[in-house]
């Protein structure tokens, strides 16, 4: 088992308009990213707990060409709406980093 | 085909580009110098308050090189999004701005405006013919909701722009503008591919996003041919990068594959990015799937009302390991003290954050014991009005400074307050309440369209 941000360049999170954030998880080689996305470690059931939405809310998306793999989630509340923490969403990405990836 | 080229001067108005670089892409031959000046990032406020969140000073600086360089050159300059949100009194600040550089330079740009502020009475029309409808998770818009709104900007698209040059525009001020077509609106005008003209659109609205080495900010070159387009930095030394090329369409969206616009979507599954050369990509394959409806989005906002903060730190070991109980005996001693003034506890907000323990994650924080040896606390109050805001804030700090804890040996007070005055207010709150999708009758219903003599 390997940690994300072992494996990772780039774990970000920022915006999506008001209302979703969207997480981005880089790599530098294909392989890794290969068997990242193979490992079934980063899925809708596996990230949902980690920001207390359900499954069927959170959106993994591979996207080969820049080796990066995204999740779009929706806010808990709309950005700067009262309660807000993180306006622009660019630190809820923390969680990610401890994941554990079988490689 | 001829091919186009547009110049995004930088990936926000106000955040700068270098000189060399600008001159360097004036000299390549140019259709387009524009500039994104939007973004919904910084949050509701200043739609609500139609203030820019970049400096005038910085601003100006951008603009005044840019309208010099566009008049010199003979090429249009485009601003999209003026003022940050796009909105009526963020266009008349950016105006007032370009009066002032025209002055400066002894210069007469024919000046186009397009506003795109939507009033009431037209959102609930819209509502009532069932033409709106959500962007994303929110609830469907509701006359009430219209009733609520402070401010509501339409996203316009590539038409308005088109229309300006018809009309002799030198410079464009637009309101809320897609990002995108800012740029993609010339070399559609031209004839270019849809798809090609919108994801060039999308990848230099950025700006310096996609070159490294990552300096700041800087002008971009995006040049559009037959079947594909080129994407280069306009400074002769930094250089684009497949990579980064490729991975802009993942920033700030819910996908990467695809793009909303207000006439079609652009999708760049099958979208192809070469390294041709050190410095220079080349992206073809973007698809263009033209709608039937023309959507605009819509963002407004509604106001709450007036906020004041107090920050503070806490040292006392005994009150580290006890915060959450003790704030809890706080928020109620608060309540009952503003009950006490009069105060209803629905007529005001509350909100009392821990940094060092969850204040960014709130209850998706995954560390349940922090090991901080000091924490913040932040009191946020939003009330109707100033003077209650402050009420509510002062009962706060002084519960927060004064409320007695079990084993307590610190009883001339809990915090460290850094600042006197330690209470802070920050003016008017506002709330994004509109998030959502209008139908138009036709591209320019959302847009108003105005020829300004700046000096008179």
């Amino acid at each position: 088992m390997t940690k994300l941000r072992d494996l990772a360049k780039v774990i970000r999170s920022k915006n999506a308009g008001a209302l979703l954030l969207t997480l981005d998880i880089m790599f530098e080689d294909e392989t890794t990213y290969k068997q990242v996305c193979s490992s079934g470690a980063l899925s809708p059931r596996t990230l949902a707990p980690l920001y207390n939405v359900s499954d069927n809310q959170i959106e993994v998306i591979p996207f080969d060409v820049a080796l990066a793999i995204k999740i779009t989630l929706p806010r808990v509340i709309p950005a700067g709406s009262p309660g807000e923490s993180d306006v622009y969403g660019a630190q809820q990405h923390a969680p990610l980093m401890d994941i554990e990836i079988p490689m | 085909m001829k091919p186009i080229r547009i110049m995004a001067a930088s990936g926000m108005l106000g955040y700068g580009f270098t000189e060399e670089a600008f001159k360097n892409g004036l000299s390549m031959g140019l259709d387009l110098i524009a500039c994104d000046a939007g973004s919904a990032d910084p949050g509701p406020y200043y739609l609500g308050s139609g203030t820019a969140f970049v400096s005038r000073l910085a601003a100006k600086r951008d603009l005044g090189l840019m309208v010099k360089g566009g008049m010199e050159a003979g090429v249009p300059v485009f601003i999209g999004s003026a003022g940050g949100s796009g909105s009526n009194p963020q266009v008349d600040w950016t105006l007032d701005i370009l009066r002032e550089i025209c002055e400066e330079q002894n210069i007469t740009p024919k000046v186009v405006v397009l506003r795109s502020e939507i009033k009431k009475e037209k959102l609930k029309s819209k509502i009532e013919n069932d033409k709106i409808s959500p962007l994303g998770p929110i609830a469907p818009l509701t006359l009430n909701d219209a009733d609520n709104s402070h401010r509501v900007v339409a996203m316009m698209g590539v038409e308005p722009f088109q229309e300006a040059l018809e009309a002799g525009a030198q410079v464009v001020i637009a309101g809320r503008s897609s990002d995108a077509a800012i740029y993609a609106s010339v070399p559609l005008r031209l004839g270019a591919d849809p798809g090609l003209s919108w994801h060039m659109g999308k990848i230099i609205e950025c700006g310096a996003q996609v070159i490294e080495p990552r300096e700041g900010q800087d002008c971009v070159i995006g040049t559009i041919y037959s079947d594909h387009f080129t994407i280069e930095p306009a400074h002769p030394d930094r250089r684009c990068t497949r990579t980064r090329v490729a991975a802009h369409t993942l920033y700030e969206n819910p996908s990467p594959y695809y793009l909303k616009e207000p006439n079609g979507l652009l999708n760049t599954k099958e979208a192809v990015f070469t390294q041709t050369d050190e410095r220079t990509v080349k992206v073809s394959g973007s698809l263009w799937e033209p709608s039937d409806k023309y959507t605009v989005k819509l963002e407004g906002v509604k106001e709450l009302g007036y906020r004041t903060i107090f920050l503070a730190g806490i040292r006392d070991p005994i009150l580290v390991s006890t915060i959450s109980d003790f704030l809890q005996s706080c928020r109620s001693r608060i309540a009952k003290d503003v009950l006490a003034l009069g105060v209803k506890e629905d007529e005001y907000t509350l909100e009392i954050k821990v940094y060092g323990q969850n204040a960014v994650m709130g209850s998706n924080e995954p560390v349940k014991n922090s090991q901080a040896h000091e924490l913040a606390v932040l009191v946020d109050v939003i009330a109707p009005t100033e003077d209650i805001s402050r009420a509510v804030c002062a009962k706060a700090r002084y519960s927060l400074l004064h409320t007695d804890f079990p084993g307590r040996m610190c009883i001339s007070g809990n915090l460290a307050i850094p600042f006197s005055p330690s209470d802070f207010s920050a003016g008017n709150v506002y709330e994004f309440n509109i998030w959502h999708v209008m139908e138009c009758d036709n591209p320019l219903e959302p847009v108003t369209i105005e020829k300004v003599d700046l000096f008179n």
